[in-house]
């Protein structure tokens, strides 16, 4: 029934702020500040969470962002470019995606 | 990507490509679609014609999926967050397009009609672009994220089918709000008595004004003759290309150079280090560019291929085939159907809603739009129908095969967004004469200037839409601590 409970309430976005490790391929290992979970969420919120995050977060700063929205995983890249910031890693696991963005070039 | 991050898949990959499970669905899809093909090829092989929109609609299902290809996006995400990704696909898709019809039309293949052009264009455009900013795609990209699994898509596709029905053929309570020259110039047209073209305001916008109203490709403005002028070079060049270009310089300047130049730190930048920031953003995003190459080659082949399919039938409409084969339910009075032979999506999916509706006891043939224009036939025998159905097929293949297909369930408010928005989606393409595609992609890339007129419109809505959709997300967050979905 937990998709009745979603469809009433709607399913939350969860942001976290245990900071973490984490190894990223071709990347090494990377502190994440801040985990974002939007699964279920269509264009254009993951956007703008991104963008949010990046407004938020201090220069240098990773952050993770899951995502189970093709398109917006296939927008991410390209935004973080306008935000002058910079995409590390967007890996696929069983859920969806999981995007890692730092603060700044 | 030029500030790459790598792209990682973390699930483990099983050996041979039938041992995943989505690639065995879309093998099943696939099977079924062949089998299909060759059932009614053996039925009869007229059926071709219609087995020719399928074929494409799997085509551009899978570019749509592959590109990501949301041309929501294109407009929206200028305003709401700034990123030019699709808007630069679509303006690739367009150039293409447009080549290719240009030496379809000079082959004598073309399938074009021309807008009417007016003050309806913009404001059609204007409430589409409105829509799209709610329901999270257009009607093309409704149908792919259907393909997907994404019932929340599946529910636009419904809102739009059934009101644009409902537009076309409603009642007469709003008739009085419309100018009374309207209602004289419908009435002075001598339409049969059954079309009753005074009563329903559709009718009487349709007969009462756009009919009054001049529709044409540049070329034909101008009255160039010669084919290969008035193809290449004003149709095309001046109408597409052009502008086009235009429109990416426009791009690059406002959205990417800031951003490209930094990167690439450069402080002083000469024309080239601009040349190289165009192409950068060309391919910041590989997947939709490909995919907006593909899409305006086979939308280009398209309209040849039916083009010469019609050639070869001897006939200028899919009905003609439907009346010779016996199915004659359905046609309109002139013993027509939709059968526009390019790619196009809203109107078909009004039939939809329009042969339900029917069949539910309702009068639907008492109207221009599907009396007259585009019959009702069954869903069956609807062609461009199964251009739509071919888009969702072919995305859900594409998706399968990805690991990208999952079902996905609205929350209410998702809901209500794409049952509202893809009712104004539904009312500004029958303003407008078309969706994205039909009013915007496949009448500027034919020289028909009326789209641009539409994109106009559709984006002042795309940013009156993404101011409405912000005002709503502050509201929300303000109500609660955690942004809900």
């Amino acid at each position: 029934m937990s998709w009745l409970k979603n469809f009433w309430r709607g399913r939350k976005v969860s942001i976290t702020q245990d900071r973490h490790w984490v190894e990223l391929p071709g990347v090494g290992m990377v502190q994440v500040a801040r985990s974002v979970d939007c699964l279920g969420a269509v264009c254009p919120r993951p956007q703008l969470l991104t963008m949010q995050m990046v407004e938020e977060l201090a220069e240098g700063e990773v952050f993770e962002l899951i995502s189970d929205n093709p398109t917006s995983v296939e927008t991410i890249p390209s935004l973080v470019m306008v935000l002058c910031s910079s995409h590390l890693a967007t890996v696929r696991d069983a859920e969806g995606w999981r995007i890692y963005i730092r603060k700044g070039m | 990507m030029s500030n790459e991050g790598s792209a990682v898949d973390v699930v483990m990959k099983r050996e041979g490509w039938l041992a995943q499970a989505g690639n065995r669905y879309a093998a099943g899809i696939m099977g079924l679609i062949l089998l299909g093909s060759l059932w009614a090829l053996s039925i009869d092989t007229r059926y071709v014609y219609l087995l020719v929109y399928v074929w494409f609609g799997m085509v551009y299902g899978m570019f749509l999926q592959y590109g990501r290809f949301c041309m929501a996006a294109a407009v929206r995400d200028l305003f709401a967050v700034g990123v030019p990704r699709m808007a630069v696909g679509m303006m690739i898709a367009v150039a293409l397009y447009s080549l290719i019809a240009a030496t379809v039309t000079v082959g004598g293949f073309s399938t074009f009609h021309s807008n009417a052009l007016g003050w309806h264009i913009v404001l059609g455009g204007l409430i589409f672009g409105f829509g799209i900013v709610f329901t999270g795609g257009c009607a093309s990209g409704s149908l792919y994220k259907a393909g997907e699994g994404n019932v929340g898509s599946m529910l636009v596709i419904v809102a739009i089918s059934f009101s644009q029905a409902i537009f076309v053929s409603a009642g007469t309570w709003f008739d009085g709000l419309l100018p009374s020259a309207w209602i004289e110039s419908a009435a002075a047209k001598d339409m049969p008595a059954e079309l009753s073209v005074t009563q329903g305001w559709f009718d009487i916008f349709t007969a009462g004004y756009v009919w009054d109203l001049k529709g044409a490709t540049l070329a034909q403005i101008l009255g160039t003759t010669n084919p290969f002028v008035s193809s290449y070079l004003v149709n095309t060049l001046l109408v597409t290309l052009l502008p086009t270009l235009a429109i990416l310089v426009l791009l690059y300047a406002v959205y990417y150079k800031k951003g490209y130049l930094r990167r690439a730190k450069i402080s002083a930048p000469a024309l080239g280090d601009h040349a190289r920031g165009m192409w950068s953003m060309f391919t910041s995003s590989k997947n939709t560019a490909i995919a907006g190459i593909g899409l305006g080659i086979f939308a280009g082949l398209q309209m040849w291929v039916t083009g010469a399919l019609r050639e070869h039938y001897q006939i200028y409409n899919f009905g003609e085939l439907l009346s010779a084969m016996g199915h004659t339910d359905g046609l309109s009075i002139q013993e027509t159907v939709f059968d526009p032979g390019y790619w196009y999506i809203t109107t078909q999916e009004a039939q939809w809603g329009g042969w339900i509706l029917e069949k539910l006891g309702v009068n639907m043939t008492d109207n221009i739009f599907f009396g007259l224009d585009n019959g009702l036939p069954n869903p069956l025998l609807n062609a461009p129908g199964f251009m739509s159905i071919g888009i969702i097929l072919g995305a859900a293949m594409l998706a399968l095969s990805r690991r990208e297909f999952k079902w996905k369930l609205p929350s209410m408010e998702t809901a209500v967004f794409a049952l509202v928005g893809g009712t104004l989606m539904g009312l500004g393409a029958r303003i407008g004469m078309g969706c994205n595609i039909g009013a915007f992609f496949a009448t500027v890339t034919n020289g028909d200037p009326s789209g641009w007129v539409y994109l106009f419109g559709m984006t002042i809505g795309g940013y009156l839409g993404v101011k409405a959709f912000n005002m709503w997300i502050e509201r929300r967050s303000s109500q609660q601590d955690e942004c809900e979905l």
